[in-house]
C-alpha cells in the first residue's frame, strides 16, 4: 500500500478534478442535434421489458462473459498480429538499407 | 509472490488484475443485473482510480513525451489510453444518467434520455475492443510481470 499513499492526496484531487471537469464537458453532448435526433427517433435495444430470451437460464450468466471474451480477445490478437507484421516489415526495410 | 505489496510492479500487477476482473463483473449486466451492474460500477471507481494512481509517472511522463520525437508505437499507446481514458468517462457518465436502481436508491430523479441510453450502449460495447487493444499494447509487462510472480522463489 505504501505505492498508493504516496502524495495520495494531491493526486487523487487532481484525477478527479480533471474527471469532473472533462465529464461535465462530455455532459454538453445533450445539447447537441445529433442528440436531439437520437431522442427524437427514439432508441431501444435488447428484448422487450419483461420478455425473458429463449435460452438455458445458466447461460444466461455464461454468455454476456463469452461475449466480452470475444470483443476483448479478438481485438488483442488483431493488434498482435498488426505489431508482428509492421516489425517485420520494418526490419525488411533496414535490411534493404 | 509474497511480497507483491512491496514491489511497485507486482503491485500494480495485482491491482490491474483486479481491476480486469471488476471490469468484466460490471461489464455484464445481462448475468448480473442492472441493480447489481449499477452498485457494482459506483464501486468500480476505485480499482480505476487506483489504476491511475499507480501509473501516476506514466502520465506525468506521457505529457512530456508526447511533444518529443516517439516511435509511432510509442505515440500510438499514449493516444489510445488518453482515448480510452476519456471513453471510460463517457461510459461512466451516460451510465449515471440513465441509472435506473442507484441513483432512485440515493433518492436522486432524472428524466433518462435515448441518447444517453444509446450512448451507454454503444460506448460500453466499443470500451471491450479498446482495452484489448491496450492489453495487446502491454502485453510484454504483462506476460513478464507473470512470469515474475509465479516464479518459484529461490531457496
Amino acid at each position: 500500500m505504501k505505492h498508493l499513499k504516496q502524495q495520495w492526496k494531491t493526486r487523487t484531487s487532481i484525477v478527479l478534478i480533471v474527471s469532473v471537469l472533462v465529464s461535465l464537458i462530455l455532459v454538453t453532448l445533450e445539447r447537441t442535434d445529433w442528440a436531439m435526433q437520437i431522442n427524437l427517433q427514439g432508441y431501444s435495444h435488447g428484448s422487450p421489458e419483461g420478455e425473458k430470451p429463449n435460452i438455458a437460464p445458466v447461460l444466461m450468466y455464461i454468455l454476456p462473459f463469452v461475449k466480452e471474451l470475444i470483443l476483448i480477445g479478438v481485438p488483442m490478437l488483431l493488434t498482435l498480429g498488426v505489431a508482428k507484421l509492421a516489425g517485420l516489415i520494418k526490419g525488411m526495410f533496414k535490411n534493404k538499407a | 509472490m509474497s511480497n507483491w505489496k512491496q514491489n511497485l510492479q507486482k503491485f500494480r500487477y495485482v491491482m490491474d488484475a483486479l481491476l480486469l476482473i471488476s471490469f468484466m463483473l460490471v461489464s455484464a449486466p445481462q448475468a448480473t443485473g442492472v441493480p447489481l451492474h449499477e452498485w457494482f460500477s459506483l464501486f468500480f471507481i476505485v480499482p480505476f482510480a487506483i489504476h491511475l494512481l499507480l501509473h501516476w509517472d506514466w502520465i506525468q511522463r506521457s505529457f512530456k513525451r508526447l511533444l518529443s520525437k516517439l516511435s509511432a508505437r510509442e505515440r500510438f499507446n499514449i493516444v489510445w489510453d488518453y482515448l480510452l481514458y476519456i471513453m471510460m468517462l463517457l461510459v461512466f457518465v451516460s451510465g449515471f444518467l440513465v441509472s435506473v436502481a442507484l441513483l432512485p436508491a440515493l433518492h436522486i430523479s432524472l428524466n433518462i434520455q435515448d441518447f444517453w441510453s444509446k450512448m451507454h450502449h454503444d460506448t460500453a460495447t466499443l470500451i471491450m475492443p479498446m482495452l484489448g487493444v491496450h492489453l495487446a499494447l502491454n502485453l510484454s509487462w504483462i506476460v513478464k510481470l507473470t512470469k515474475r510472480m509465479f516464479a518459484k522463489e529461490a531457496k
